[in-house]
């Protein structure tokens, strides 16, 4: 039960960042490698508010979601528009420029020692496992926050005009809707939820400028496993890269060893990647065809 | 005098992986980002076996040639399987898994303190002796690379990349060419991974860490992929001002994050410079 638990507190965080990027994939076919460090702005700047400053909490979280939204935008408009209509890699070389900004950024503004927000709140005890308030807080917001995200993508005006410029841009343009400005939103708001992400990191874990990257090349990966541009997949990929890498730390294997915590990612990437070699289309993905 | 040693030292060794990448990423456009995963396996399994198990150095070469060539067969492997942006991301995810491995087998790797003991290689005994020696071998890379990009693997490589479709219409084989494209990256990780180590008679996982990825990558780019000696040209700029920077009156801390600002905007300027060509383009008649 602590490891099922344990496994959604983690697939949490993960999930709020896939499934942002994978609607980002399936709308501009682009893959934004500075994702990583957008969700450390957001924990970063709502850890500065709120524990440098002295800002209340909830004007905190504010701050660093507008703080994430910001970087993104800019992203999006220096990094990824230029580039992404001349060829869909680009940006993928131009977002690896800006995460290494972004890191030299993070390092000089915030230095290396690891930061966290420490909440106060008691510990509950579910079915013999305990989770503390601020946790079970925070998949409860994820939870709310992706299925605000399902709503609108699947019963609302602007959901549908998302769906119609995922299935057919030029068409879509013919009839009136924005698609560039879609672009645009859908973009921001897969670094709005970044930001989240990172929020909850500080709040759950700490934060330190080396995690960026392994954040993101989780998150790709659940992208690809569950099917590129399939964002229910990225979902439940996210969830279940989580639960195997707890699974695999704490589960007492043969009744003879622990695998040491520190591979705890290596195994779960290694899972993947020999599950990408026997269906390279992902879990809910179609074959491309190829020469 | 000893700082321009070390230059042509770090130049030319550098010069081997980033050239031997080159040929995957710059003539091929693989989107590929698992060059560092070569050199970490070469690098550890020639020090290690050398330095804390007391191998032979020419049977502890053996070893990593074999490690690295198994790696390069399944990287090859790996890009006829996958989507070329999904095998972008999954050989990053092995670089990070290479690294964790490094970091968290301590009894053999020594994790983040690195191996100190690294003896000295028995012939090379000054920096200028040690210097030929890597100009000597770099020349030799470049020229290989030379012929292979000018010849009939060059020119299958490049139209393979253009329009596979075509390619394979032609009979161009795309699994024989995909693996001689990453061995011949493993190849050039493989000297940097002994070269290197024996020169600075240290081995940490910082020399193979992300920032040094994009460096190559940014190599490659402000030379013109595929190019080879404009690579080779912006590969010994690009050491210069990387080692230079230490000179500038910087407060230490700050050293660190500057580079990466700096190599991050010098990455963003080129890719800017090249967005026309970077990716292979479909000729027009």
């Amino acid at each position: 039960m602590q490891l099922l638990l344990n496994g959604l507190i983690a697939g949490s965080l993960a999930a709020l960042v896939a499934g942002g990027l994978a609607l980002v994939y399936g709308v501009l076919g682009v893959f934004n490698l500075a994702l990583g460090q957008i969700v450390l702005v957001g924990g970063y700047v709502t850890w500065w508010l709120y524990g440098v400053m002295g800002l209340p909490f909830v004007a905190s979280i504010a701050g660093g979601i507008i703080a994430g939204g910001l970087v993104t935008w800019i992203t999006f408009r220096l990094f990824v528009e230029p580039f992404y209509k001349r060829h869909r890699f680009l940006p993928i070389v131009t977002t690896i420029a800006l995460s290494m900004i972004l890191d030299g950024l993070i390092l000089i503004l915030f230095g290396e020692s690891p930061k966290s927000i420490r909440l106060g709140g008691g510990i509950w005890h579910i079915a013999g496992a305990r989770i503390s308030v601020a946790q079970l807080g925070l998949i409860l917001i994820t939870i709310l926050l992706l299925s605000v995200l399902a709503y609108t993508l699947h019963s609302t005006a602007i959901g549908r005009r998302i769906r119609a410029v995922v299935q057919h841009p030029h068409a879509v343009e013919s009839f009136g809707v924005p698609a560039q400005r879609l672009h645009q939103l859908l973009f921001i708001m897969s670094g709005i939820l970044a930001s989240c992400g990172g929020i909850f990191l500080a709040i759950d874990q700490n934060l330190t400028p080396v995690l960026a990257f392994s954040i993101t090349i989780k998150a790709y990966a659940a992208i690809i496993a569950g099917g590129k541009g399939n964002v229910w997949g990225a979902i439940v990929c996210a969830y279940a890269i989580a639960l195997l890498e707890q699974a695999i730390v704490g589960i007492h294997w043969f009744n003879t060893f622990y695998v040491p915590a520190g591979f705890q990612g290596t195994v779960a990437l290694a899972v993947i990647i020999i599950f990408l070699i026997i269906r390279p289309q992902g879990l809910f993905g179609s074959v491309a065809r190829s020469a | 005098m000893a700082f321009f040693w070390h230059i042509i030292i770090i130049g030319s060794i550098t010069l081997l992986p980033v050239l031997g990448f080159n040929v995957v990423f710059g003539r091929g456009k693989i989107l590929y980002f698992g060059q560092e995963v070569f050199s970490l396996a070469a690098a550890y399994a020639v020090w290690v076996l050398v330095a804390r198990f007391e191998w032979p150095l020419l049977a502890a070469i053996a070893v990593a040639a074999a490690l690295v060539i198994v790696l390069s067969l399944f990287f090859a492997e790996l890009s006829l399987r996958l989507e070329p942006d999904g095998l972008g991301v999954l050989t990053i995810a092995m670089h990070l898994m290479a690294l964790t491995i490094v970091l968290n087998w301590q009894s053999v790797t020594r994790g983040a303190l690195g191996i100190s003991k690294i003896p000295r290689l028995w012939f090379p005994a000054s920096p200028a002796v040690f210097a030929a020696m890597a100009i000597l071998i770099a020349v030799v890379w470049v020229f290989l690379l030379w012929r292979i990009d000018r010849g009939k693997v060059g020119r299958a490589l490049a139209a393979l990349a253009e329009h596979p479709w075509h390619a394979s219409a032609l009979g161009i084989n795309r699994r024989t060419l995909h693996t001689f494209a990453f061995l011949l990256a493993a190849i050039g990780s493989l000297g940097s991974g002994i070269l290197f180590p024996a020169y600075i008679l240290f081995l940490t996982h910082v020399n193979y860490d992300f920032p040094v990825l994009i460096f190559f990558i940014t190599c490659i780019v402000a030379g013109g992929p595929g190019r080879i000696f404009g690579v080779t040209a912006a590969t010994l700029a690009l050491v210069f001002l990387r080692e230079g920077l230490r000179f500038f009156a910087l407060p230490y801390d700050l050293i660190g994050p500057v580079r990466l600002i700096l190599f991050g905007l010098i990455l963003f300027i080129a890719v800017w410079y090249r967005r026309d060509n970077l990716f292979p383009t479909r000729r027009e008649i």
